[in-house]
């Protein structure tokens, strides 16, 4: 279930990106590789106490994502699908090559938020775990506290419905793109940083795709939907490789394979997601 | 008279004029197969001072040259973006080598057989050309990453990491093809005719319904075009052009395994596409050239300059921080690729860049 928390804070990302933009940044899953090695970084190399960790991580993976707004997304503004599509590959591609060019490991352990584990009733859960859901919770609420109470968030909710309206409205649609990729950065960082026993540099791609999944699950641009969608991925990717070992004797190594599989299925029958209404396209 | 029929102009005009016209039609095939006929001749004696091996790289760029000129009518001419086309090129590579390796099969019928496979692959997975733009995108990503995962776990088949070794050559009786001039030269022969195919069909009526569905489905299917059957022939085509390539790379480098099929591959062939430029058969050849050269010329550069800094050795660590570059700078200042640009700037005497900061009227 951690790894579901991890897959809605990386569709949350999706989500707010696609709502303010109309486009699917590629490049997600690397600002939560970024995310985990900064926290590396910062707690281990550098030794800087914890909550200052996750304030710097996030704060970095935010410049990170607005510098990848302005100089990728801007410029093609006008472009079509295809453009920014190709622009954020592109860019997901650099990051990751950064990533390993910074941080070459294979992995780096990063410490927990704290150790040891807590006796419950019936079962003891790993503080980590409790420190998982707790801060992908503080985040769902902080989310729907900025989209539903804050001038700022409607704006963007405004966005999503029609660019071209809200612009004519007085909302600056640019800046709106900038703050959804400054936001979906943090939560990419704090992604990162939840997922990471181990960082590594080529987590991005796998994590880009299990977030997208988690995101299209839940319905893409239904920010909400990401926590249901996350939550079933998550669940799904516990289930699966032990049914695949013990009933049918496969490799486990198949695993990998999961989120893309689910992907594909759920764009072919529902592609409006689970929660999701259908959609009207427009010509 | 006046006026004649067209019909009797050309015969007036007789052989030569119209072999003249032929060859003025088709000056680019004609110019980079004298081009390709020459090359060995002055390529041998400079390859050694440049430390590039250039015959051998050639023949990688005509192999890739087949599967990104599929590619390219699928994403440029049609539209449909496929960020999964790795995985065709490896069930093209997989289907050979293991069919030679394993079950004994002809090369040839082998080779054919990697054709057929690929493209019954593409009509399987057709069904998610349903999808569109972002949709498509991710969907096909999700194939190649699937296809990866297949070509590692099922190892049974296919000897997982341990790869498959041993592929024999593509031989034919009575042609020396196996000799690296011979590959090259075979390769090219391939490469050079799928050009000439995939030029006449984006002429023809398909390629005209093909760009038609690319601006809009909806026009187009008012039109009489059955949209989504054109798209997946256009697929499947593609994806068959994926097979071929695979199945020749398999042979020409006898020995394959999952690695060398990863997403990073498909990321590569959309990098070819789109440098080279979309909606351009010679784009593809151009983004081929461009993006195979540059990692062997960065490799050349100690033999030329004698001292480099230790990043410039340590290159390959990191060459997708070159490959995003390329693909984000490119997409901004030259979205139509190299080819469409270079011909706007000969034509046009007009810059291939454009620049995308300029203040435009109201939207």
């Amino acid at each position: 279930m951690a790894n579901g928390c991890v897959y809605v804070l990386v569709a949350m990302g999706f989500n707010i990106i696609y709502n303010s933009t109309g486009i699917i940044n590629f490049a997600q899953g690397e600002f939560s590789m970024f995310g985990g090695l900064l926290a590396f970084t910062f707690a281990v190399s550098l030794g800087v106490p914890l909550p200052l960790v996750i304030i710097l991580t996030l704060l970095t993976c935010a410049v990170i994502g607005g510098v990848t707004e302005r100089l990728v997304i801007y410029p093609l503004r006008r472009a079509g699908v295809l453009a920014a599509i190709i622009a954020t590959i592109g860019a997901s591609i650099l990051y990751k090559s950064l990533g390993r060019l910074f941080w070459p490991k294979e992995a780096y352990k990063v410490p927990d938020f704290t150790a040891g584990n807590l006796p419950m009733p019936g079962a003891t859960v790993s503080s980590q775990f409790l420190w998982a859901i707790g801060l992908t919770a503080l985040s769902v609420f902080l989310a729907w506290l900025f989209f539903n109470r804050t001038r700022t968030g409607k704006a963007m909710r405004a966005c999503s419905v029609n660019r071209q309206a809200a612009s004519l409205v007085g909302i600056n649609v640019s800046h709106m793109s900038l703050y959804a990729f400054v936001i979906a950065g943090a939560l990419g960082g704090l992604a990162g940083f939840i997922n990471a026993p181990y960082a590594k540099y080529s987590i991005g791609l796998f994590l880009g795709i299990k977030g997208f999944t988690a995101s299209v699950v839940g319905g893409l641009g239904n920010t909400f939907g990401a926590v249901a969608g996350g939550l079933v991925l998550g669940l799904l990717e516990e289930l699966i490789p032990g049914f695949l070992t013990v009933v049918l004797g496969v490799s486990s190594g198949f695993k990998e394979a999961i989120a893309a599989i689910v992907l594909i299925l759920v764009l072919l029958w529902r592609p409006q997601g689970i929660l999701g209404k259908g959609v009207v396209e427009k010509v | 008279m006046a006026e004649k029929s067209k019909a009797e102009t050309r015969k007036e005009e007789g052989l030569g004029s119209r072999f003249l016209a032929l060859v003025v039609r088709n000056k680019i095939l004609l110019i980079l197969a004298f081009f390709i006929a020459i090359m060995p001749v002055w390529a041998d004696p400079i390859s050694k001072p440049l430390g590039i091996d250039l015959v051998y790289v050639m023949r990688l760029v005509g192999v890739f040259t087949i599967v990104a000129v599929g590619l390219n009518l699928l994403m440029g001419y049609a539209g449909q973006i496929s960020l999964g086309h790795g995985a065709f090129f490896g069930v093209g590579a997989y289907t050979s080598a293991l069919l030679t390796v394993k079950a004994g099969f002809p090369v040839w019928f082998a080779l054919i057989l990697s054709i057929v496979v690929a493209a019954i692959v593409g009509l399987l997975v057709a069904p998610i050309l349903r999808l569109k733009g972002h949709y498509l995108a991710m969907a096909t990503l999700g194939l190649g990453i699937i296809a990866f995962v297949f070509f590692r776990e099922l190892v049974w088949l296919t000897n997982g990491n341990d790869g498959v070794r041993g592929i024999p050559e593509l031989a034919l009786p009575g042609l020396n093809i196996t000799t690296r001039k011979g590959e090259y030269f075979f390769v090219w022969i391939l490469a050079l005719l799928v050009l000439i195919l995939c030029g006449n069909i984006v002429r023809s009526r398909q390629g005209r319904a093909i760009k038609a569905l690319h601006h809009s489905e909806v026009a187009a299917e008012a039109m009489g075009i059955n949209v989504s059957w054109h798209k997946i022939k256009i697929f499947m085509f593609s994806a068959a052009l994926g097979g071929l390539a695979g199945g020749v790379f398999a042979h020409l480098q006898g020995y394959i395994d999952p690695g060398s099929f990863s997403i990073m591959l498909s990321i590569e062939l959309v990098t070819m596409v789109v440098v080279g430029g979309m909606e351009s058969i010679w784009g593809a050849v151009a983004g081929a050239g461009v993006i195979l050269f540059i990692p062997e010329i960065i490799e050349a550069l100690p033999k030329w300059l004698g001292d480099v800094p230790r990043w410039v050795e340590r290159y390959s660590l990191y060459e997708g921080i070159l490959f995003g570059l390329i693909l984000i700078l490119t997409m901004i200042f030259m979205p139509s690729g190299i080819t469409k640009g270079l011909s706007d700037m000969t034509r046009f005497r007009r810059s291939p860049f454009v620049n995308p900061f300029r203040k435009k009227g109201v939207e």
